[in-house]
């Protein structure tokens, strides 16, 4: 049972993508669209079976062959689906998102001329990050790895006639490849030094190397800190974490549900899954758990000052989900692996539902995305607003410690932070910290995101794309800053996934809460689960406890100081603090600063490659210079048919001279 | 000595010999009148020769082989394969041929007759065990050979080819000649198993000599660099159906003893000769190639293209194991409906007046004017480079795949990389049909005989020739092994 | 082996080789006359058969002369062919310079 359904769940979206894709015009729109959606439904449908039976402990972590991939000396891998608790609550995620995404898509991309190719690529997309999860090797989760990069970057160009879109997709790759290379050294590295890529085998002999030393160039280093570390550069790639995070606020480029399904619910949060698969590896390496803690917390609150100054709608909500995922790295980088998923899992639901909220009011604004040109939208728009506002809920992390209630982001988030303080570490207490002031942000700009779209005047007139919808310039609109446009609410496609997602970052905290943080059951042997500082974070004094809820009332209260009573606060502030604000906008200056030391040198020596290389030696001694080996050969060879018997005849004389000549020699 | 048994054995020559003699008297008596009954008798005779052929290859008795004339000849799957891939190659030409010289009134009864008496020489080469066959049998097969170069005697090119292949083919049979006699002289026999045993234990410089020669009067029948010259101008004066014949029946026969010369009264010198061989079969795919590429006449570029072929044949001789013997007879068979199918693509090639079109130029755009036509010559040169999924691809690949196995790996990897430089001219010549603005030269009549030996032969060259691997591999290799078992 | 009267194989085989050279030395450094090319082939045949005569007498096996016969009546046949093509080439060219015969080349 749980086979055929495993394998439906991954090679269904891979059926579909290659129908659709290979289909497309000649299938026709509403075809693709109901063979991707309905594949993805299917799948998801499947899923959810498997998530309960590990939630309530019936079904046990099996491996499912599928087909012998690679024999080669003592490098051997297969290709196998392996289904425990940390893929199963991958699989409901992933699969829940994208099928609702599908669904959402119906709507949202309405218009658009491509329809069957963007949702074969969602459905591609799906497949890869199935891969992913239910790898049983490292070289299968490089698959999915690469696989979903693939998509990514598919999906981030998916306008490949607008420009930008282009470059935002090109950076995506690029800057992925580095990351990619760390965990490729990573994979390489963990052969050499465990002679498989099997991951189970891997995690098992791990604490045994523990201590384990390795020579390179002259240094002895610690083995396992050093693998996890290459790892773990990876995650930093594929999850957007600080210095390699460049490219997620760019990937908004692509269409609104791909953000909220690979930049937001899935992909991103791939690094965090991998760290958690390969927990057992990386306890034995405390230097790399420092380094994920420290990453995390800087990632998670760099991002969040970003966030507070943003305009774009998307951008607001992309360094917010870079800002999470730094969330995710320090629980799991303090040792509480299951709370780190337990984040992704109602970050997953939320923040899918910001997203396509956002999308819903972008619909709904002729796209506009700058936050300056929306208010007022709440009564126009019930729906949405309603959607955006359990949204902002969850990831505020409202709720109560007493009540024992509360949305999904105050189960998982407040978690984290009791768990960092209750690691007693410098580092851990550090991160608590940040994680503070990052919530404190976060409600911040949450709710500036809120009231500047939702509660306000109406300021749609002096959108541009507002005005191409009404024809009218601001001054033509005269008092009506509406300039007449009237924001229609979106189709019920895209309601469904909102409503549906609405539950889950209402409930998807409360209800799951006891599973993912207590109950080392439900774990199982799939990641390691250390009961103790579970016990000690139920234990932190209640000042930690209620830290989270006060800073969020604190940033509740600024934001609508600042963006309902007195809306000239900010522009005094800006005014007050011109240089920090600017450094902040500006996103830190790190897309300058690679530009200067990474990308122009880059551009530098590959043109130098270009024109010395491979234009001065590989073409002039390859193909050119081949070719004009050849054509003056052929020149020779026609000079030496010269018509006369008597050279013909020398030829022939001068053969067997040459070779009784070699025979005698 | 069993006279019978003799006759039997050698049945297919002397059939062909006694019908080649017959048609002869014919010729004489009923004069230019009878020439198209006398071309169907030839087909008749040599389909008669290949029955016998089919006879004696599936009898189970002789499987092994048997000696008739006290050892000077030798029935074998070996001989078998290789007659009967000349026949094959002979009735095609014949086919095609007398429409050709239609046009000048010049076809005369004594061409068949011709034909027969090369195949008969032919015959005996491939069969021969002795030296002086051998020497017979392709003296025979040569001067049929120089009077059909020479055979159209209104076109100036056509002597000139007569007369330039004459010259230097009696030189290389002195050649040949000389290094029998020191063979002979040095190892004290003329047999293939007399010369086996007398140089199993070594080898003197004399018969050194003797071998080189030998070998060298070989290489000139065979077109191997450097004794290639004669080729392209032979290619180009004699008449078309000639040249078509010139490029597949006699390069089965003269490969065919080449191989058997190396391998089996030389084979246990190997050392001796490997190494000449495998500077001659780079040499001819090097040379073959980079003279192909500039040339504008057609046939011209076919015997280039044939001498790169060579080269490619001579690539399993060069492994000197039996499989690369095996590998060398699938791409004898592929090569033969290759070369006889491009022969016969180029042949209805003709201009308002009916004379045959040679330059390449003039067959531009010639898919949109004659759509099969030019299909069927792209695919004939596709398959001469070696593109897989055509067949000619499987013969390259079982050549190299021999020489891979005998620890040949640059050898291999060189050809490979040579056979590159060749892809050009054949890619050449399919882009100038189908890219090129037409020139509205060619003027094809269609003529059934000639159409179905293109269709068949480019069905065999074509993906389904993949068919018969198993069939074919299995005849070459009983073949191959015909020849290892005498040792 | 015996020895013919005093002269020793070698001797017989440098005369051949001798013979030999002088008619491939005949076919390339000939520049005048095809006739003198259908002289050099001769000679280089009538060298052959030098050598089988005495390698078939020293080895006293007849087969060397047997060959030698078919030798000679190759070359008889190779001779009337080769003046036949020439006379055809005569015809349509009118000349037999061996400089001439170079209509096709490249």
């Amino acid at each position: 049972m749980l086979h055929t359904s495993i394998l439906l769940i991954v090679f269904l979206p891979l059926l579909a993508a290659i129908v659709g894709g290979l289909g497309n015009r000649a299938f026709g729109n509403t075809v693709v669209k109901t063979i991707t959606t309905g594949s993805l439904f299917v799948s998801c449908l499947l899923s959810w079976p498997i998530f309960y039976g590990f939630i309530s402990g019936t079904a046990t972590a099996e491996v499912v062959p599928v087909l012998q991939w690679v024999q080669s000396g003592n490098l051997s891998f297969d290709w196998a689906l392996r289904v425990d608790t940390l893929t199963a609550v991958m699989l409901v995620v992933i699969t829940t998102v994208s099928a609702l995404v599908h669904l959402y898509s119906w709507g949202y991309m309405d218009e658009d001329p491509d329809q069957p190719r963007f949702f074969a690529y969602l459905s591609l997309f799906t497949f890869a990050m199935l891969m992913l999860v239910t790898a049983d090797n490292l070289v299968q989760m490089f698959f999915g790895w690469e696989g979903v990069g693939l998509a990514s970057y598919l999906l981030i160009g998916f306008w490949f006639k607008k420009p930008t879109a282009n470059a935002a997709a090109i950076k995506a790759f690029v800057v992925n490849r580095v990351g990619d290379l760390g965990f490729m050294l990573g994979i390489f590295g963990t052969f050499i030094v465990f002679g498989t890529t099997s991951i189970p085998e891997i995690l098992e002999a791990a604490p045994t190397m523990s201590g384990a030393t390795i020579g390179f160039m002259g240094y002895r280093m610690h083995t396992m800190d050093i693998l996890c570390i290459l790892l773990f550069i990876g995650a930093m790639g594929k999850s957007a974490q600080l210095g390699l995070h460049t490219w997620l606020p760019d990937a908004m480029e692509g269409p609104t549900p791909v953000s909220a399904l690979i930049h937001a619910a899935t992909m991103v949060t791939a690094g965090v899954f991998m760290v958690c698969r390969l927990s057992p590896m990386f306890e034995a390496a405390p230097v790399a758990l420092a380094m994920v803690t420290f990453v995390g917390a800087a990632t998670c609150i760099f991002a969040a000052t970003i966030g507070t100054t943003q305009w774009d709608i998307k951008r607001v909500i992309a360094y917010s989900t870079c800002s999470q995922l730094g969330y995710m790295f320090f629980a799991a980088g303090v040792g509480a692996y299951g709370v780190a998923m337990f984040h992704l899992f109602t970050h997953a639901f939320f923040k899918a539902l910001l997203f396509l909220g956002a999308g819903s009011v972008i619909h709904a604004m002729h796209h506009e995305q700058d936050m300056r040109y929306y208010g007022g939208l709440r009564k126009k728009i019930p729906i949405t607003f309603w959607a955006m506002m359990f949204g902002t809920l969850a990831i505020t992390g409202v709720g109560v410690y007493h009540l024992g209630a509360g949305f999904a982001g105050f189960w998982s988030k407040d978690a984290i932070l009791e768990v960092a303080f209750a690691r007693g570490t410098g580092l851990g207490t550090f991160a608590f910290w940040m994680g503070v002031f990052a919530a404190l942000l976060t409600s911040f700009y949450s709710w500036r995101l809120m009231f500047l779209t939702f509660w306000g005047k109406p300021r749609w007139i002096e959108s541009e794309h507002i005005q191409h919808s009404v024809h009218k310039t601001p001054e033509g609109a005269g008092e009506d800053t509406t300039g007449g446009y009237q924001p229609h609410e979106s189709p019920v496609s895209m309601l469904v996934p909102l409503g549906v997602l609405s539950l889950g970052a209402i409930f998807a905290g409360q209800v799951f809460a006891p599973s993912f943080l207590d109950d080392a059951a439900f774990w199982g042997s799939s990641i390691f689960f250390n009961a103790n500082l579970i016990d000690a974070m139920h234990a932190v004094p209640y000042w930690v406890k209620y830290s989270a809820f006060v800073v969020m009332l604190l940033g509740l209260f600024g934001a609508w100081l600042a963006y309902i009573k007195d809306t000239s606060i900010p522009g005094k502030f800006v005014d007050q603090f011109r240089y920090v604000h600017r450094f902040v906008f500006n996103k830190w200056y790190f897309d300058e600063l690679y530009n200067f030391l990474f990308v122009r040198p880059a551009f530098w020596l590959g043109r130098k490659f270009w024109i010395i290389g491979d234009q001065g030696i590989i073409d002039r001694f390859g193909p050119n210079g081949a070719a004009w080996v050849v054509q003056k050969g052929t020149v020779a060879a026609k000079k030496i048919q010269s018509g006369y018997l008597n050279s013909y005849a020398l030829v022939m004389i001068l053969g067997v001279v040459a070779a009784v000549t070699w025979v005698l020699m | 000595m069993d006279f019978l048994l003799s006759f039997q054995l050698s049945a297919p020559e002397i059939i062909l010999a006694v019908a080649g003699l017959v048609l002869l008297m014919v010729a004489a008596f009923a004069g230019n009148k009878s020439a198209q009954t006398v071309t169907y008798l030839a087909i008749a005779s040599l389909v008669a020769a290949g029955a016998v052929v089919v006879e004696l290859f599936t009898n189970d008795a002789l499987s092994q082989g048997a000696d008739a004339w006290s050892g000077l000849y030798r029935m074998d799957a070996f001989g078998n394969f290789t007659k009967l891939l000349i026949y094959l190659a002979t009735i095609g030409c014949l086919i095609v041929t007398p429409k050709f010289f239609d046009a000048k009134g010049e076809y005369r009864p004594e061409y068949p007759v011709l034909m027969i008496f090369g195949a008969v020489g032919m015959g005996i080469m491939v069969s021969a065990v002795d030296l002086m066959t051998l020497y017979i049998g392709l003296e025979l097969s040569s001067l049929s050979s120089y009077v059909l170069a020479s055979y159209s005697r209104s076109d100036e090119r056509s002597a000139e080819a007569g007369l330039k292949y004459f010259v230097l083919g009696a030189l290389a049979s002195g050649i040949l000649l000389y290094g029998m006699s020191l063979v002979y002289g040095f190892t004290g026999s003329t047999s293939y198993l007399g010369i086996r045993a007398a140089l199993a234990d070594g080898m003197g410089t004399g018969a050194l000599f003797g071998v080189v020669f030998v070998l060298a009067g070989l290489a000139f029948k065979i077109a191997a660099v450097p004794f290639h010259m004669w080729t392209p101008d032979v290619y180009e004066g004699a008449p078309t159906p000639v040249t078509a014949f010139f490029a597949t029946a006699p390069k089965v026969a003269a490969i065919a003893i080449t191989m058997r010369i190396a391998l089996d009264p030389f084979g246990a010198q190997s050392d001796a000769w490997q190494q000449i061989i495998i500077f001659a079969a780079l040499a001819s795919i090097v040379v073959g190639a980079l003279g192909a590429i500039g040339q504008e006449n057609i046939k011209r570029l076919l015997a280039y293209s044939s001498i790169n072929n060579v080269g490619f044949i001579l690539v399993g001789l060069a492994a000197a194991t039996e499989a690369g013997a095996a590998a060398m007879l699938v791409y004898l068979a592929i090569y033969v409906a290759m070369s006889l199918g491009s022969f016969v693509a180029v042949l209805m090639l003709r201009d308002k007046d009916g004379n045959q079109v040679e330059n390449i130029s003039d067959i531009a755009g010639l898919s949109r004017s004659h759509g099969l036509l030019a299909l069927c010559l792209a695919i004939m040169m596709l398959s001469l480079a070696g593109i897989p999924p055509l067949f000619g691809f499987w013969g390259k690949f079982v050549v190299f795949q021999a020489a891979v196995q005998a620890d040949m790996i640059i050898l291999a990897a060189l050809g490979i990389a040579a056979s590159v430089i060749g892809a050009f001219y054949y890619l050449k010549i399919v882009k100038i049909m189908y890219f090129d603005d037409p020139a509205d030269v060619v003027e094809a009549k269609g003529e059934t005989s000639r159409w179905v030996v293109l269709l068949v032969t480019t069905i065999f060259v074509s993906p389904l020739g993949y068919l018969l691997t198993p069939w074919l591999g299995d005849l070459a290799a009983r073949a191959a092994s015909a020849m290892f078992f005498v040792i | 082996m015996t020895n013919l009267g005093g002269i020793a194989i070698e001797h017989f085989i440098v005369v051949s080789a001798i013979l030999f050279v002088l008619g491939v030395l005949g076919i390339f450094l000939n520049r005048k006359n095809v006739i003198i090319i259908l002289m050099a082939i001769e000679l280089i045949l009538l060298a052959v058969n030098i050598q089988l005569v005495a390698f078939s007498a020293f080895l006293n096996d007849l087969t060397g002369q047997v060959f030698a016969m078919f030798v000679l009546t190759v070359a008889a046949a190779e001779a009337a062919i080769g003046l036949a093509i020439l006379v055809i080439y005569f015809r349509g060219r009118g000349t037999i310079a061996v400089d001439d015969v170079n209509r096709m080349k490249g």
